[in-house]
Protein backbone atom coordinates (compact mmCIF):
# COMPACT_ATOMS: atom_id res chain seq x y z
CA UNK A 1 0.00 0.00 0.00
CA UNK A 2 2.83 2.78 -1.39
CA UNK A 3 1.76 5.96 -0.23
CA UNK A 4 -1.73 5.49 0.99
CA UNK A 5 -1.22 8.71 3.65
CA UNK A 6 -0.65 10.59 0.35
CA UNK A 7 -4.08 9.65 -1.29
CA UNK A 8 -5.67 9.91 1.70
CA UNK A 9 -4.63 13.41 2.34
CA UNK A 10 -5.52 14.10 -0.95
CA UNK A 11 -9.04 12.92 -0.77
CA UNK A 12 -10.02 14.76 2.37
CA UNK A 13 -8.24 18.09 0.63
CA UNK A 14 -11.12 17.14 -2.56
CA UNK A 15 -13.75 17.25 0.43
CA UNK A 16 -12.79 19.82 2.46
CA UNK A 17 -12.22 22.43 -0.63
CA UNK A 18 -16.01 21.77 -1.61
CA UNK A 19 -18.00 21.77 1.75
CA UNK A 20 -15.99 24.91 2.72
CA UNK A 21 -17.28 26.43 -0.78
CA UNK A 22 -20.78 24.86 -0.31
CA UNK A 23 -20.05 25.90 3.47
CA UNK A 24 -19.49 30.14 1.97
CA UNK A 25 -21.87 30.27 -0.11
CA UNK A 26 -24.88 28.71 2.27
CA UNK A 27 -23.55 31.19 5.10
CA UNK A 28 -23.74 34.11 2.35
CA UNK A 29 -26.99 32.64 1.96
CA UNK A 30 -28.38 32.84 5.55
CA UNK A 31 -26.79 36.42 5.92
CA UNK A 32 -29.42 37.33 3.00
CA UNK A 33 -32.01 35.57 4.40
CA UNK A 34 -31.94 37.06 7.70
CA UNK A 35 -31.61 41.11 5.59
CA UNK A 36 -34.24 39.97 3.20
CA UNK A 37 -36.62 39.45 6.40
CA UNK A 38 -35.68 42.38 8.44
CA UNK A 39 -36.22 44.88 5.23
CA UNK A 40 -39.54 43.18 5.11
CA UNK A 41 -40.59 44.33 8.32
CA UNK A 42 -39.33 47.88 8.22
CA UNK A 43 -40.83 47.63 5.02
CA UNK A 44 -44.58 47.05 6.72
CA UNK B 1 -12.98 54.20 -43.08
CA UNK B 2 -10.98 56.83 -43.34
CA UNK B 3 -13.45 58.45 -40.94
CA UNK B 4 -12.52 55.77 -38.71
CA UNK B 5 -8.41 56.62 -39.31
CA UNK B 6 -8.99 60.37 -39.00
CA UNK B 7 -11.13 60.39 -35.66
CA UNK B 8 -8.23 57.95 -34.06
CA UNK B 9 -5.79 60.55 -35.28
CA UNK B 10 -7.18 63.26 -33.57
CA UNK B 11 -7.56 61.63 -30.92
CA UNK B 12 -3.98 60.30 -30.77
CA UNK B 13 -3.00 63.98 -31.18
CA UNK B 14 -5.34 64.98 -28.46
CA UNK B 15 -3.16 62.27 -25.89
CA UNK B 16 0.08 62.98 -27.11
CA UNK B 17 -0.49 66.74 -26.41
CA UNK B 18 -1.85 66.36 -22.93
CA UNK B 19 1.18 64.25 -21.96
CA UNK B 20 4.23 66.28 -23.76
CA UNK B 21 2.85 69.65 -22.01
CA UNK B 22 3.50 68.28 -18.94
CA UNK B 23 5.91 65.06 -19.78
CA UNK B 24 6.06 64.17 -16.17
CA UNK B 25 4.34 60.63 -17.11
CA UNK B 26 7.23 59.85 -19.83
CA UNK B 27 10.28 60.54 -17.00
CA UNK B 28 8.34 59.02 -14.18
CA UNK B 29 8.13 56.11 -16.10
CA UNK B 30 11.31 56.20 -17.45
CA UNK B 31 12.93 56.53 -13.96
CA UNK B 32 10.75 53.60 -12.88
CA UNK B 33 12.26 51.16 -15.38
CA UNK B 34 15.53 51.82 -14.07
CA UNK B 35 14.95 51.76 -10.27
CA UNK B 36 13.55 48.50 -11.45
CA UNK B 37 16.83 47.45 -13.41
CA UNK B 38 18.96 48.51 -11.03
CA UNK B 39 17.55 46.28 -7.93
CA UNK B 40 17.36 43.47 -10.32
CA UNK B 41 21.18 43.33 -10.55
CA UNK B 42 20.98 42.87 -6.71
CA UNK B 43 19.03 39.45 -6.74
CA UNK B 44 21.86 37.58 -9.22
CA UNK B 45 25.24 37.73 -10.25
CA UNK B 46 25.61 39.62 -13.17
CA UNK B 47 28.39 38.05 -15.29
CA UNK B 48 28.00 38.15 -19.01
CA UNK B 49 26.71 34.48 -19.39
CA UNK B 50 24.16 35.13 -16.06
CA UNK B 51 23.00 38.62 -17.72
CA UNK B 52 22.34 36.78 -21.27
CA UNK B 53 19.70 34.38 -18.89
CA UNK B 54 17.86 36.38 -16.98
CA UNK B 55 18.64 40.12 -18.53
CA UNK B 56 15.54 39.53 -21.37
CA UNK B 57 13.15 38.35 -18.76
CA UNK B 58 13.87 40.84 -16.44
CA UNK B 59 14.01 43.94 -19.01
CA UNK B 60 10.19 42.68 -20.06
CA UNK B 61 9.23 42.57 -16.30
CA UNK B 62 10.27 45.94 -15.96
CA UNK B 63 8.58 46.98 -19.13
CA UNK B 64 5.47 45.42 -18.07
CA UNK B 65 5.34 46.72 -14.55
CA UNK B 66 6.13 50.04 -16.39
CA UNK B 67 2.97 48.95 -18.54
CA UNK B 68 1.04 48.39 -15.82
CA UNK B 69 1.57 51.72 -13.91
CA UNK B 70 1.63 54.09 -16.67
CA UNK B 71 -1.35 53.17 -18.80
CA UNK B 72 -3.46 54.25 -15.66
CA UNK B 73 -3.73 58.22 -15.95
CA UNK B 74 -4.93 58.00 -19.37
CA UNK B 75 -8.53 56.99 -18.35
CA UNK B 76 -8.11 59.08 -15.43
CA UNK B 77 -7.36 62.22 -16.94
CA UNK B 78 -10.95 61.65 -18.48
CA UNK B 79 -12.79 61.28 -15.43
CA UNK B 80 -11.18 64.16 -13.72
CA UNK B 81 -12.78 66.50 -16.49
CA UNK B 82 -15.74 64.76 -17.29
CA UNK B 83 -14.26 64.82 -21.11
CA UNK B 84 -15.46 61.06 -22.07
CA UNK B 85 -19.18 62.43 -22.26
CA UNK B 86 -18.50 64.87 -24.64
CA UNK B 87 -15.87 62.34 -26.93
CA UNK B 88 -18.75 60.06 -26.98
CA UNK B 89 -20.92 62.79 -28.20
CA UNK B 90 -18.93 63.14 -31.22
CA UNK B 91 -20.08 61.99 -34.70
CA UNK B 92 -17.36 59.22 -34.28
CA UNK B 93 -17.03 54.94 -33.75
CA UNK B 94 -16.75 55.01 -30.37
CA UNK B 95 -13.66 52.59 -30.72
CA UNK B 96 -11.58 55.30 -32.40
CA UNK B 97 -11.54 56.39 -29.02
CA UNK B 98 -10.04 53.30 -27.26
CA UNK B 99 -7.75 53.33 -30.46
CA UNK B 100 -6.33 56.61 -30.16
CA UNK B 101 -5.41 56.36 -26.40
CA UNK B 102 -4.32 52.62 -27.33
CA UNK B 103 -1.81 53.93 -30.01
CA UNK B 104 -0.84 56.59 -27.82
CA UNK B 105 -0.11 54.30 -24.86
CA UNK B 106 1.81 51.86 -27.48
CA UNK B 107 3.97 54.85 -29.04
CA UNK B 108 4.65 56.33 -24.74
CA UNK B 109 5.66 52.21 -24.13
CA UNK B 110 7.64 52.00 -27.19
CA UNK B 111 9.46 55.22 -26.32
CA UNK B 112 10.34 54.48 -23.29
CA UNK B 113 11.75 50.95 -24.11
CA UNK B 114 13.86 52.56 -27.14
CA UNK B 115 15.45 54.95 -24.58
CA UNK B 116 16.25 52.22 -21.83
CA UNK B 117 17.48 49.87 -24.35
CA UNK B 118 20.97 51.32 -24.75
CA UNK B 119 21.45 51.86 -20.53
CA UNK B 120 20.83 48.20 -20.46
CA UNK B 121 22.62 47.18 -22.58
CA UNK B 122 25.26 48.87 -20.59
CA UNK B 123 24.58 48.24 -17.09
CA UNK B 124 24.71 44.58 -18.64
CA UNK B 125 27.20 44.16 -20.75
CA UNK B 126 24.74 42.73 -23.72
CA UNK B 127 25.63 43.86 -27.49
CA UNK B 128 22.56 44.85 -28.86
CA UNK B 129 23.35 46.65 -32.01
CA UNK B 130 24.48 43.70 -34.39
CA UNK B 131 20.34 42.48 -33.39
CA UNK B 132 18.74 45.54 -33.66
CA UNK B 133 16.35 45.29 -35.80
CA UNK B 134 14.81 41.72 -35.10
CA UNK B 135 14.70 42.99 -31.14
CA UNK B 136 12.98 46.35 -32.53
CA UNK B 137 10.54 43.70 -34.13
CA UNK B 138 9.76 42.17 -31.16
CA UNK B 139 9.68 45.05 -28.67
CA UNK B 140 6.54 46.76 -30.81
CA UNK B 141 4.86 43.13 -31.23
CA UNK B 142 5.17 42.70 -27.63
CA UNK B 143 4.38 46.31 -26.60
CA UNK B 144 1.11 46.05 -29.16
CA UNK B 145 -0.16 43.10 -26.48
CA UNK B 146 0.58 45.25 -23.49
CA UNK B 147 -1.26 48.30 -25.05
CA UNK B 148 -3.83 46.84 -26.26
CA UNK B 149 -4.97 44.82 -23.30
CA UNK B 150 -3.87 47.46 -20.55
CA UNK B 151 -5.82 50.52 -22.53
CA UNK B 152 -8.73 47.92 -21.82
CA UNK B 153 -7.90 47.24 -18.87
CA UNK B 154 -7.26 50.73 -17.81
CA UNK B 155 -10.78 51.46 -18.66
CA UNK B 156 -12.02 48.84 -17.15
CA UNK B 157 -9.98 49.74 -13.39
CA UNK B 158 -11.18 53.57 -13.88
CA UNK B 159 -14.64 52.11 -12.87
CA UNK B 160 -13.43 50.62 -9.60
CA UNK B 161 -12.01 51.29 -6.24
CA UNK B 162 -8.73 50.62 -5.68
CA UNK B 163 -7.83 51.14 -9.73
CA UNK B 164 -3.96 52.09 -8.81
CA UNK B 165 -3.93 48.33 -7.50
CA UNK B 166 -6.70 46.72 -9.41
CA UNK B 167 -4.74 47.38 -12.93
CA UNK B 168 -1.74 45.69 -12.66
CA UNK B 169 -3.58 42.67 -10.77
CA UNK B 170 -6.05 42.42 -14.05
CA UNK B 171 -3.28 43.00 -16.16
CA UNK B 172 0.03 41.25 -15.08
CA UNK B 173 -1.47 37.53 -15.57
CA UNK B 174 -3.34 38.53 -19.05
CA UNK B 175 0.20 38.88 -20.49
CA UNK B 176 1.63 36.20 -18.71
CA UNK B 177 1.59 34.98 -22.19
CA UNK B 178 3.52 37.69 -23.58
CA UNK B 179 6.24 38.00 -21.07
CA UNK B 180 6.93 34.29 -22.07
CA UNK B 181 7.38 34.84 -26.05
CA UNK B 182 8.58 38.21 -25.82
CA UNK B 183 11.61 36.79 -23.74
CA UNK B 184 12.22 33.46 -25.17
CA UNK B 185 12.49 35.67 -28.40
CA UNK B 186 14.69 38.18 -27.06
CA UNK B 187 16.65 35.17 -25.48
CA UNK B 188 17.05 33.79 -28.85
CA UNK B 189 17.95 36.76 -30.36
CA UNK B 190 21.20 36.96 -27.70
CA UNK B 191 22.53 33.57 -28.61
CA UNK B 192 25.28 33.27 -30.70
CA UNK B 193 24.62 32.63 -33.72
CA UNK B 194 21.45 35.25 -32.94
CA UNK B 195 18.38 33.50 -33.83
CA UNK B 196 14.70 34.68 -34.54
CA UNK B 197 12.03 32.39 -33.26
CA UNK B 198 9.09 32.09 -35.88
CA UNK B 199 6.97 29.87 -33.32
CA UNK B 200 7.49 32.86 -30.61
CA UNK B 201 6.89 35.80 -33.38
CA UNK B 202 3.57 34.25 -34.62
CA UNK B 203 2.79 33.83 -30.89
CA UNK B 204 3.27 37.16 -30.57
CA UNK B 205 1.11 38.26 -33.47
CA UNK B 206 -1.64 35.97 -32.87
CA UNK B 207 -2.02 37.43 -28.93
CA UNK B 208 -2.26 41.18 -30.55
CA UNK B 209 -4.59 39.97 -33.28
CA UNK B 210 -6.69 38.54 -30.79
CA UNK B 211 -7.21 40.72 -27.95
CA UNK B 212 -7.11 43.89 -30.98
CA UNK B 213 -10.20 42.09 -32.15
CA UNK B 214 -11.67 41.42 -28.81
CA UNK B 215 -11.21 45.41 -28.15
CA UNK B 216 -12.85 46.36 -31.06
CA UNK B 217 -15.77 43.86 -30.50
CA UNK B 218 -16.49 44.73 -26.79
CA UNK B 219 -14.29 47.81 -26.11
CA UNK B 220 -16.72 50.51 -26.93
CA UNK B 221 -19.29 49.32 -23.80
CA UNK B 222 -16.40 50.53 -21.69
CA UNK B 223 -17.09 54.13 -22.75
CA UNK B 224 -21.11 53.81 -21.39
CA UNK B 225 -21.89 55.94 -18.60
CA UNK C 1 -39.32 38.91 -8.82
CA UNK C 2 -40.13 35.95 -6.61
CA UNK C 3 -37.33 34.08 -6.23
CA UNK C 4 -36.48 33.18 -2.77
CA UNK C 5 -39.54 31.12 -2.83
CA UNK C 6 -39.03 28.33 -5.84
CA UNK C 7 -37.23 25.62 -5.11
CA UNK C 8 -33.52 25.81 -6.72
CA UNK C 9 -32.26 22.53 -6.13
CA UNK C 10 -34.35 19.35 -6.81
CA UNK C 11 -33.98 16.65 -4.60
CA UNK C 12 -33.62 13.80 -7.31
CA UNK C 13 -30.94 16.19 -9.16
CA UNK C 14 -29.12 15.77 -5.93
CA UNK C 15 -29.36 12.30 -5.10
CA UNK C 16 -28.15 11.43 -8.74
CA UNK C 17 -25.00 13.61 -8.29
CA UNK C 18 -24.49 11.89 -4.86
CA UNK C 19 -24.40 8.52 -6.39
CA UNK C 20 -22.05 9.55 -9.78
CA UNK C 21 -19.67 10.74 -7.11
CA UNK C 22 -20.13 7.30 -5.09
CA UNK C 23 -19.63 5.01 -7.88
CA UNK C 24 -16.87 7.65 -9.64
CA UNK C 25 -15.02 7.34 -5.79
CA UNK C 26 -15.16 3.51 -6.17
CA UNK C 27 -14.29 3.62 -9.77
CA UNK C 28 -10.99 5.54 -8.81
CA UNK C 29 -10.40 4.42 -5.53
CA UNK C 30 -10.59 0.10 -5.55
CA UNK C 31 -12.05 -0.74 -9.41
CA UNK C 32 -9.64 0.85 -10.92
CA UNK C 33 -5.76 -1.19 -11.18
CA UNK C 34 -3.11 -0.16 -9.33
CA UNK C 35 -0.51 1.59 -11.13
CA UNK C 36 3.01 0.06 -10.98
CA UNK C 37 5.54 2.33 -10.47
CA UNK C 38 3.41 5.30 -8.47
CA UNK C 39 1.41 2.95 -6.32
CA UNK C 40 -1.95 4.25 -4.41
CA UNK C 41 -1.05 8.11 -4.87
CA UNK C 42 -1.96 7.91 -8.64
CA UNK C 43 -5.20 6.97 -8.11
CA UNK C 44 -5.98 10.64 -7.25
CA UNK C 45 -5.06 11.17 -10.96
CA UNK C 46 -8.80 10.40 -11.78
CA UNK C 47 -10.13 13.57 -10.41
CA UNK C 48 -7.52 15.77 -10.16
CA UNK C 49 -7.77 15.46 -14.11
CA UNK C 50 -11.47 15.73 -13.76
CA UNK C 51 -11.24 18.74 -11.65
CA UNK C 52 -8.70 20.45 -14.24
CA UNK C 53 -11.32 19.32 -17.29
CA UNK C 54 -14.63 20.99 -15.18
CA UNK C 55 -12.66 24.06 -13.95
CA UNK C 56 -12.59 25.09 -17.82
CA UNK C 57 -16.10 24.17 -18.43
CA UNK C 58 -16.82 26.79 -15.90
CA UNK C 59 -14.67 29.45 -17.59
CA UNK C 60 -16.18 28.64 -20.58
CA UNK C 61 -19.62 29.18 -18.97
CA UNK C 62 -17.61 32.26 -18.12
CA UNK C 63 -16.74 33.11 -21.15
CA UNK C 64 -20.98 32.57 -22.58
CA UNK C 65 -22.34 34.75 -19.97
CA UNK C 66 -20.29 37.49 -20.52
CA UNK C 67 -20.73 37.86 -23.94
CA UNK C 68 -24.53 37.10 -23.66
CA UNK C 69 -25.13 39.68 -20.91
CA UNK C 70 -22.87 42.23 -23.45
CA UNK C 71 -25.37 41.03 -26.03
CA UNK C 72 -29.04 40.91 -23.93
CA UNK C 73 -28.09 42.87 -21.28
CA UNK C 74 -30.20 40.71 -19.19
CA UNK C 75 -28.17 40.54 -15.63
CA UNK C 76 -28.87 36.97 -15.24
CA UNK C 77 -26.31 36.40 -17.99
CA UNK C 78 -24.47 37.86 -15.27
CA UNK C 79 -25.65 36.01 -12.36
CA UNK C 80 -24.23 32.82 -14.00
CA UNK C 81 -20.70 34.17 -14.87
CA UNK C 82 -20.16 35.10 -11.25
CA UNK C 83 -21.51 31.29 -10.27
CA UNK C 84 -19.30 29.66 -12.80
CA UNK C 85 -16.14 31.51 -11.82
CA UNK C 86 -16.66 31.03 -8.12
CA UNK C 87 -17.03 27.20 -8.95
CA UNK C 88 -14.39 27.07 -11.82
CA UNK C 89 -11.88 28.68 -9.01
CA UNK C 90 -13.12 26.11 -6.43
CA UNK C 91 -12.25 23.24 -8.80
CA UNK C 92 -8.76 24.75 -9.89
CA UNK C 93 -7.95 24.69 -6.13
CA UNK C 94 -8.33 21.00 -6.46
CA UNK C 95 -5.93 20.78 -8.43
CA UNK C 96 -3.46 23.16 -7.52
CA UNK C 97 -3.51 21.06 -3.84
CA UNK C 98 -3.76 18.08 -5.31
CA UNK C 99 -1.06 18.36 -7.92
CA UNK C 100 1.78 18.58 -5.20
CA UNK C 101 0.62 15.82 -2.94
CA UNK C 102 0.58 13.68 -6.49
CA UNK C 103 4.15 14.89 -6.96
CA UNK C 104 5.68 14.83 -3.16
CA UNK C 105 5.87 11.47 -3.09
CA UNK C 106 6.92 10.32 -6.45
CA UNK C 107 8.98 13.01 -7.17
CA UNK C 108 10.29 14.11 -4.14
CA UNK C 109 9.27 17.71 -4.34
CA UNK C 110 6.12 19.87 -3.76
CA UNK C 111 6.55 21.88 -7.37
CA UNK C 112 8.62 21.71 -10.64
CA UNK C 113 6.54 24.41 -12.67
CA UNK C 114 5.25 21.14 -14.86
CA UNK C 115 3.28 22.98 -17.93
CA UNK C 116 0.02 22.21 -16.84
CA UNK C 117 0.34 22.85 -13.31
CA UNK C 118 1.79 26.31 -13.89
CA UNK C 119 -1.10 27.05 -16.28
CA UNK C 120 -3.64 25.98 -14.30
CA UNK C 121 -2.06 28.61 -11.59
CA UNK C 122 -2.05 31.47 -13.92
CA UNK C 123 -5.93 30.27 -14.74
CA UNK C 124 -6.63 30.33 -10.99
CA UNK C 125 -4.83 33.94 -10.28
CA UNK C 126 -6.71 35.24 -13.56
CA UNK C 127 -9.97 34.20 -12.27
CA UNK C 128 -9.62 35.00 -9.07
CA UNK C 129 -8.57 38.90 -10.35
CA UNK C 130 -11.85 38.25 -12.15
CA UNK C 131 -13.52 37.91 -8.66
CA UNK C 132 -11.89 40.39 -6.57
CA UNK C 133 -12.50 43.02 -9.77
CA UNK C 134 -16.40 42.61 -9.19
CA UNK C 135 -16.03 42.88 -5.50
CA UNK C 136 -14.75 46.66 -6.10
CA UNK C 137 -17.83 47.78 -7.76
CA UNK C 138 -21.23 48.35 -6.37
CA UNK C 139 -23.19 49.21 -9.05
CA UNK C 140 -25.23 45.87 -10.64
CA UNK C 141 -25.10 46.93 -14.20
CA UNK C 142 -21.76 48.57 -14.48
CA UNK C 143 -20.26 45.80 -12.28
CA UNK C 144 -22.04 43.16 -14.76
CA UNK C 145 -20.40 45.19 -17.67
CA UNK C 146 -16.89 45.44 -16.69
CA UNK C 147 -16.52 41.98 -15.68
CA UNK C 148 -18.29 40.73 -18.78
CA UNK C 149 -15.48 42.74 -21.04
CA UNK C 150 -12.80 41.34 -18.32
CA UNK C 151 -14.09 37.83 -18.45
CA UNK C 152 -14.19 37.84 -22.22
CA UNK C 153 -10.60 38.97 -22.20
CA UNK C 154 -9.40 35.98 -19.30
CA UNK C 155 -11.74 33.26 -21.30
CA UNK C 156 -9.74 34.67 -24.71
CA UNK C 157 -6.09 34.47 -22.54
CA UNK C 158 -6.83 31.03 -21.64
CA UNK C 159 -5.67 28.81 -24.58
CA UNK C 160 -2.67 31.57 -25.30
CA UNK C 161 -1.91 30.79 -21.81
CA UNK C 162 -1.26 27.06 -22.32
CA UNK C 163 0.07 27.22 -25.25
CA UNK C 164 3.32 29.69 -24.53
CA UNK C 165 3.81 28.06 -20.70
CA UNK C 166 3.67 24.30 -22.96
CA UNK C 167 6.04 25.93 -25.52
CA UNK C 168 8.30 27.28 -23.11
CA UNK C 169 8.62 23.53 -21.30
CA UNK C 170 9.38 21.89 -24.48
CA UNK C 171 11.89 23.96 -24.88
CA UNK C 172 13.08 23.76 -21.41
CA UNK C 173 11.79 20.30 -20.06
CA UNK C 174 11.35 19.85 -16.60
CA UNK C 175 10.25 16.47 -14.70
CA UNK C 176 6.00 16.59 -15.52
CA UNK C 177 3.88 15.52 -13.01
CA UNK C 178 1.28 13.70 -14.70
CA UNK C 179 -0.13 10.51 -15.93
CA UNK C 180 3.10 7.68 -16.47
CA UNK C 181 2.03 7.29 -20.10
CA UNK C 182 -0.77 5.06 -21.97
CA UNK C 183 -3.73 4.69 -20.18
CA UNK C 184 -5.36 1.28 -19.07
CA UNK C 185 -9.02 1.27 -20.55
CA UNK C 186 -10.42 0.29 -17.54
CA UNK C 187 -8.66 3.38 -16.10
CA UNK C 188 -9.90 5.14 -19.09
CA UNK C 189 -13.87 4.51 -18.45
CA UNK C 190 -12.74 5.42 -14.38
CA UNK C 191 -11.79 9.01 -15.75
CA UNK C 192 -14.58 9.06 -17.35
CA UNK C 193 -17.05 8.41 -15.01
CA UNK C 194 -15.35 10.64 -12.55
CA UNK C 195 -15.44 13.41 -15.35
CA UNK C 196 -19.34 12.47 -15.38
CA UNK C 197 -19.49 13.42 -11.57
CA UNK C 198 -17.48 15.94 -11.47
CA UNK C 199 -19.60 17.82 -13.82
CA UNK C 200 -22.30 16.67 -12.17
CA UNK C 201 -21.08 18.59 -8.66
CA UNK C 202 -20.02 21.51 -10.88
CA UNK C 203 -23.48 21.64 -11.95
CA UNK C 204 -25.38 21.48 -8.79
CA UNK C 205 -22.54 24.55 -7.52
CA UNK C 206 -23.40 26.85 -10.49
CA UNK C 207 -26.70 26.68 -9.82
CA UNK C 208 -26.65 27.24 -6.10
CA UNK C 209 -24.60 29.82 -6.55
CA UNK C 210 -26.60 31.72 -9.03
CA UNK C 211 -29.35 30.96 -6.95
CA UNK C 212 -27.42 33.08 -4.19
CA UNK C 213 -26.59 35.73 -6.85
CA UNK C 214 -30.63 36.09 -7.44
CA UNK C 215 -31.56 36.31 -3.93
CA UNK C 216 -28.64 39.65 -3.70
CA UNK C 217 -30.42 41.00 -6.51
CA UNK C 218 -33.53 40.79 -4.78
CA UNK C 219 -32.08 42.24 -1.63
CA UNK C 220 -30.54 45.16 -3.70
CA UNK C 221 -34.19 45.68 -5.05
CA UNK C 222 -35.80 45.51 -1.56
CA UNK C 223 -32.77 47.75 0.22
CA UNK C 224 -33.99 50.24 -2.73
CA UNK C 225 -37.38 50.45 -2.40
CA UNK C 226 -36.66 50.78 1.65
CA UNK C 227 -34.99 53.75 0.78
CA UNK C 228 -37.16 55.25 -1.34
CA UNK C 229 -39.87 54.74 1.64
CA UNK C 230 -38.22 56.63 4.19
Amino acid sequence: MKNLNFLVSAYIAIWLIFCGYLFSVARRMASLQDEIRRLKQDGK
Amino acid sequence: MSGFTHATGVILAKELRAEFRSRELLTTTLVFVLIVIVLFSFTFNPTTSESRRFGPGLLWLAFLFAGSLMLQPSFLRERANDTLAALRLAPIDPFSILAGKMAANFLFLLLVEVILLPVFAVLYNIALFPILGPLLLVLVLGTLGIATTGTIFSAVSSQARLRELLLPLLLLPVLAPVLIASTEATVGLLRDPAELSLVWLTFLISFDVVFLTAAWLVGEYLLEE
Amino acid sequence: MRTSSSPAISLPSVVAVFLLLAAASYGALIWAPTENTMGMIQRIFYFHVSSAWSGFISFLMVFIGSVAYIRTRDLKWDWLSVASAEVGVAFFTVVLVTGPIWAKPVWGIWWTWDARLTSSFLLWVLFVSYLILRTLVDEPERRAMVSSVFGIFAALDIPLVYFSIWWFRTQHPQPVIGDGGALDPRMWRVLLLCWAATLGVMTLLIRIRYRLEAMRSEVDGFRMESLRNH
